[in-house]
């Protein structure tokens, strides 16, 4: 089997806290914190650990704004967290394929 | 090996994905105030005896005033309690599914409310007024099936609920009922009844899933 899919898998994405954060911000064009927290059943703490890494990585952009006084944070895939997210599925679905081909 | 690991991870991020879209905000309390103003409402219907063409239809219309209005301030309770926007992406989705059918019932309705015009005449003898019920269940059952794409699983079930059982008694014709008990009595049926059946449904299953 050709390993060349396995090893292009991007690291920041291939993660197991990370990827349910960029797989549900893949679905929705903005999702809250909370929303997110919820979802996912995560900590504050750990989500904001991934979402600084995926910010970091130009992936995630987070918009701090006030409703109704209170504080929201609203996250949102960035055109190149789009891409990577896309090339990430792409290769996923290559080693599929290339198992089933064995 | 490397092929069922990359399989699990693409079903888990199809999993998430979905669940991302779903709506899933105060569904239990806004299915219990629809049905108990349904219900309400058939009952004070029955009892008033409104059962002129316009009468009906206004005292329906006003009637869903109130729900809708509820379920508004239910849903904008909830996002602000979870500190969230009102008008998410999910309600968005929601709302946009319901609105072509939901349009469709409220464009023929106000077409028959000016046609019928002051005619005094007994609901049921104007232009099939007895079927306007069923016509209302059937394209509510439409418009709650289009959601159900953006909502959990039941919804859509709920939706068949109302069109299967509109087409069935259409095609069972009106039994041997006053037109008055008839048209209040499908209504108080379906939008009373039934949704306070299934707001109790998940107002404890809801909490079942919160506890586990």
């Amino acid at each position: 089997m050709n390993p060349e899919p396995f090893l292009q898998l991007d690291r920041v994405i291939h993660e197991k806290g990370r990827l349910p954060i960029v797989s549900l911000l893949a679905a929705s064009p903005e999702l809250s914190f909370t929303e997110i927290r919820d979802t996912l059943d995560m900590t504050d703490g750990n989500l904001s650990v991934h979402l600084r890494t995926l910010q970091e990585a130009g992936y995630v952009g987070v918009t701090k704004t006030f409703q109704n006084r209170k504080p929201l944070t609203t996250c949102s895939l960035t055109p190149a967290g789009k891409r990577a997210f896309a090339n990430y599925i792409n290769l996923l679905e290559q080693i599929v394929q290339q198992a089933k081909k064995v | 090996m490397e092929s069922n690991w990359a399989s699990e991870h693409l079903l888990v991020i199809r999993t998430l994905m979905e669940r991302a879209a779903v709506y899933r905000r105060a569904l239990a309390p806004m299915m219990l105030l629809s049905g108990v103003v349904g219900s309400a409402a058939a009952a004070a219907g029955l009892g008033l005896g409104i059962d002129s063409p316009r009468g009906f239809i206004g005292y329906w219309l006003a009637v869903s005033v109130v729900p809708l209005v509820g379920s508004f301030l239910l849903v904008r309770r909830e996002a602000l309690r979870e500190r969230e926007p009102v008008w998410s992406p999910p309600t968005r989705r929601v709302a946009q599914a319901v609105l072509p059918a939901l349009t469709a019932g409220l464009l023929v309705t106000l077409v028959i409310l000016v046609k019928v015009g002051d005619a005094d005449v007994p609901l049921g003898n104007v232009l099939g007024m007895a079927w306007l019920p069923l016509g209302w269940v059937i394209l509510y059952g439409c418009a709650i099936h289009a959601a159900g794409f953006f909502m959990p699983r039941g919804i859509k079930l709920f939706g068949w609920i109302f069109i299967v059982g509109g087409c069935g008694l259409f095609a069972a014709g009106i039994p041997d009922l006053p037109r008055i008990t008839f048209a209040h009595g499908v209504m108080g049926l379906f939008f009373g009844a039934l949704h306070l059946a299934y707001g109790i449904y998940l107002y404890f299953t809801e909490n079942k899933k919160q506890a586990a």
